[in-house]
């Protein structure tokens, strides 16, 4: 593979962080040389360009799998030829201004202004502004409107593009859902624009646009107007609509609601078996295997339990293809299964057994994040971890049985305790728990019910060592606590974020009643968590305050030491705008920004979920019996999987219409 | 299991045979950029995409045993570095040549191997000399200089703190390879574990002491070409040396 110099000098390369970050030169990348060869002596190429971007440093964005993914999928075709690109650290940003370098794709360090698309891929709301950052670099017009004929498209996808309204100003168009399709057929139309070009009658950006429209799954922000009405008793009564954010079709021609996209059957999916390997280490080392998509539980806070739906499994037989493909060709000497629940996967003894052999005498050793503690699993982590005994995990999430019925997230006391018991006898003396605090419906008997669960997980450690005489190590118990943040498509999306002083006394609270020299209290930091309520649930009242953050220098704002909340809030009420707009109960009559998106899950499903949440109950796995969210109506996976008789309801007609948003 | 019996098993495993292969690299290109860590765990996701047997290191986290002569600096290109990789059976060394090479990052080729003993001395300790290429405008007369001065004190960090240190002992002498280029320069200088001497503390004496303008110093590109075992002037290339088996 030919290397294409770096547009830096060594001295600047020598002067960052991590040059080895921004040279390229990865075993597996891909170039198209013919189109490279193309350009050197045409100046034009019929390929279509696409830069994968991720918004966030190298390190970060090369242990992400949808960049492996697509990347695999554009490059695979034999008319896209993709790089990628990632923000480049403050030190390097710097450079890049100073010395007007434009931002450079890794492969051919094109500036990313010469490329046909953008494609950003957007896993975390904080990472926004980094986005803006790249454009900026790359030598891109920030807003859409601006963009003209021979600007790249800027497009987007990944958890937070369901939510794309804070950011629709910039993008021209956002992917809902599962992109190995969708980011094709896209990139196909970007061909015919850009051969139009070439002829009596070009295509114009607009047309682009519409043609774009089109295609199930894509949304185009500049084809919807919107609008906002205030919670206003008065203007109601005159006949205005209630309070909400409507965003609308700007004609007849544009669609009224964007179903995302899923892939029906992943066995037949093309998987990346040759990901592009890091020289450099990257935050997840590893392999990855995806074992299967969605998940069954439906805890009521978590955006990927409804976004992803509904679930569908590789087998077995496909997966340690997969793995053995994949070790051979990234020299990878660990494998991680991907998935939101492992334990969940249908198959899950046969798929640990078979990779198992499969790495056998390799020095491949697996890892199994998101494990549910049972005798099976220790058995397994015995194996696994060959020698090392890590910690051992737990995401309770709430104090209490009755708050953990509220969000719905089905661990039982027993079920922990029995485990753990398993695990102390088994050597174990890590333990780290994992909780939110803020939850809807929280009271303090749910935050001290945290600090009573670590407790008596340490009274049964030390019981353990006197009923057994064993000679105990040094017990080590982590208490961490997250902030409950409500997501857009979760039964949660309506309800209110704790003010930063009512979750600050919580917090407090806690740590005054976690005193014990075995346990630790880990906390996340506050301020992030309500900027980030403001970014997942706003709307596009906030491009102008984005704008002016990034300008005025905030971006990666998921850093926490670059992250200044207060400077956010003076922007946003500048714009008379403020926190409590977003962090507020949202009302179940209004309409939400998102309303004209749809994932498969109906609203009203949610907000029945809500419901129940309030009157605590919960809500059976998917496994074991059908709720009715809506997601049967792709007529796939987990909704069309034999259930045993005694499971009654299964997915039929009924819940195929209400999927039907 | 118990821990206590695991770890006891662990530590009873015999002593495995290595059959070593002692070979030399170049690297050039974006790898340069690497730090020796990163650098060590591409050679070995290279081995086990070739499917080398390698042999790995007992215990509790199993490493393939490989030993490079002497780390490379980030930004230091190399034409001639030096590794041991130890397998688990005998293989023709030019196999292995063929092999890795078509596995390895662009940047990074294996030029020559030769097998050899399970080796009494580590690859590491037998290092004596290196010698360097610096490329920048004006640099020979720069380094001639230097080579003038009795003392040529810089500032290194040590362990976090600033340390004084005269480096001019550890420069020997420019090589005889060196034409009269005024931009290049080649030399040797101390390396390895008992003597050494980084190059970058060598261009930050030439802007001290010699009049290099710190810029061209920053951007000047240094190339190692050689390592070698012996006192200088009598030194072996590390390939060369005769290895002493270990039984």
């Amino acid at each position: 593979m030919k290397q294409y110099p770096v547009p830096l000098s060594k001295s600047d390369l020598m002067s960052v962080e991590s040059p080895a970050r921004y040279v390229g030169g990865e075993f597996n990348a891909v170039i198209k040389e013919d189109m490279m060869e193309e350009l050197e002596k045409t100046g034009k190429t019929s390929y279509v360009r696409f830069a994968f971007c991720f918004p966030d440093i190298y390190e970060i964005g090369m242990s992400n799998l949808a960049l492996q993914i697509l990347y695999h999928v554009l490059n695979e075709s034999d008319f896209v030829a993709c790089e990628r690109a990632f923000s480049p650290w403050l030190d390097m940003d710097k450079i890049l201004r100073e010395k007007n370098i434009p931002l450079y794709s890794q492969e051919t360090k094109t500036p990313l202004c010469d490329f046909d698309i953008l494609g950003f891929t957007l896993g975390y709301e904080m990472c926004y502004t980094n986005v803006l950052q790249m454009m900026d670099l790359g030598k891109i017009p920030l807003l859409a409107k601006d963009r003209g004929e021979d600007d790249p498209v800027i497009c987007c996808g990944g958890p937070c593009a369901y939510n794309i309204e804070p950011m629709a100003d910039f993008f021209d168009i956002a992917m809902m859902g599962e992109g190995e399709e969708m980011i094709l057929e896209l990139s196909e139309k970007v061909r015919e624009y850009k051969l139009s070009k070439n002829t009596d009658h070009p295509m114009t950006r607009a047309e682009l646009l519409r043609n774009c429209d089109a295609i199930e799954g894509i949304y185009v922000p500049s084809l919807y107007d919107v609008s906002y009405f205030p919670d206003d008793a008065s203007a109601k009564a005159a006949g205005a609509p209630a309070r909400g954010a409507y965003v609308v079709p700007s004609d007849d021609g544009v669609k009224k609601v964007i179903k995302k996209r899923i892939i029906k059957d992943l066995d037949t999916c093309t998987y990346p078996t040759s990901p592009v390997v890091s020289n450099l280490r990257v935050v997840h080392d590893r392999g990855y295997l995806e074992v299967f998509r969605g998940c069954i539980r439906g805890c009521r806070f978590c955006q990927a339990g409804f976004i992803y739906r509904p679930v569908r499994e590789k087998s077995v037989e496909v997966l340690c293809e997969q793995g053995r493909q994949l070790e051979k060709n990234t020299g990878f000497d660990e494998m991680g299964l991907l998935s939101l629940a492992t334990s969940d996967y249908t198959q899950f003894p046969e798929l640990a057994e078979n990779l198992l052999s499969t790495f056998e005498g390799h020095h491949t050793s697996l890892s199994l994040p998101s494990l549910r503690l049972d005798s099976f699993s220790l058995d397994l982590m015995e194996k696994v971890q060959s020698t090392r005994k890590s910690g051992l995990t737990f995401a309770p999430e709430a104090g209490t049985q009755r708050l953990r019925d509220v969000i719905n997230k089905n661990i039982k006391e027993e079920d922990i305790f029995s485990a753990l018991r398993l695990a102390f006898m088994g050597g174990w003396s890590t333990v780290k728990l994992y909780f939110m605090l803020g939850l809807p419906t929280e009271t303090d008997e749910d935050v001290l019910g945290i600090a009573d669960l670590a407790k008596r997980i340490e009274k049964l450690y030390f019981d353990i060592g006197r009923e057994t005489g064993q000679k105990m190590r040094r017990l080590d118990i982590t208490v961490s606590t997250s902030l409950f943040i409500p997501k857009p498509f979760t039964p949660f999306q309506w309800e209110p974020q704790n003010s930063k002083e009512e979750l600050i006394r919580k917090q407090r609270l806690l740590k005054d009643n976690l005193r014990s020299r075995n346990i630790h209290y880990a906390w996340h930091d506050f301020d992030s968590s309500v900027w980030e309520v403001v970014l997942a649930r706003g709307d596009r009242r906030l491009a102008p305050v984005l704008l002016e953050g990034y300008r005025s220098g905030r971006f990666f704002d998921a850093w926490d030491d670059h992250f200044k909340l207060e400077k956010w809030v003076e922007i946003l009420e500048k714009h008379g705008l403020t926190i409590e707009d977003f962090a507020r109960e949202f009302s179940e009559e209004e309409t939400l920004p998102w309303d004209h998106i749809s994932v498969g899950v109906n609203k009203k499903f949610l907000l029945s979920e809500r419901h129940k949440a309030h009157a605590e109950t919960t809500t059976p796995s998917c496994r074991e019996h059908c709720s009715g969210c809506g997601a049967a109506a792709w007529g796939v996976g987990e909704c069309f999987a034999k259930r045993n008789a005694a499971s009654g309801v299964s997915a039929d007609g009924t819940a195929m219409k209400e999927g039907d948003a | 299991m118990l821990q206590s019996e695991r770890e006891k098993m662990m530590t009873m495993q015999s002593h495995q045979t290595a059959y070593v292969q002692r070979c030399s690299f170049a690297r050039s290109g974006a790898t340069v950029f690497l730090g020796h860590l990163d650098l060590m765990t591409c050679f070995e996701r290279a081995c086990r995409r070739a499917d080398l047997p390698i042999l790995y290191s007992q215990g509790y986290n199993p490493r393939p045993m490989m030993v490079f002569a002497l780390p490379l600096g980030v930004g230091i290109e190399t034409r001639c570095d030096y590794l041991d990789v130890s397998l688990n059976c005998p293989y023709d060394a030019d196999a292995f040549v063929k092999e890795l090479n078509a596995f390895l990052p662009e940047g990074l080729r294996i030029l020559k191997s030769k097998a050899i003993p399970e080796p009494k001395d580590s690859i590491m300790s037998i290092v004596t000399t290196a010698s360097y290429r610096f490329e920048a405008k004006g640099i020979r007369s720069a380094m001639e200089k230097a080579l003038s001065e009795e003392t040529l004190i810089v500032t290194k960090m040590a362990k976090g703190k600033e340390k004084q240190t005269d480096i001019r002992p550890l420069l020997i002498s420019l090589s005889q390879a060196s034409n009269g280029d005024p931009d290049s320069v080649e030399f040797y200088a101390f390396a390895g574990s008992e003597r050494n001497v980084r190059p970058d503390l060598i261009l930050s004496s030439l802007v001290k002491y010699c009049g290099m303008d710190p810029e061209s110093s920053e951007n000047t590109r240094v190339i190692r070409t050689g390592l070698f075992a012996g006192e200088y002037p009598r030194i072996t290339p590390i390939d060369e040396v005769e290895v002493r088996p270990l039984q």
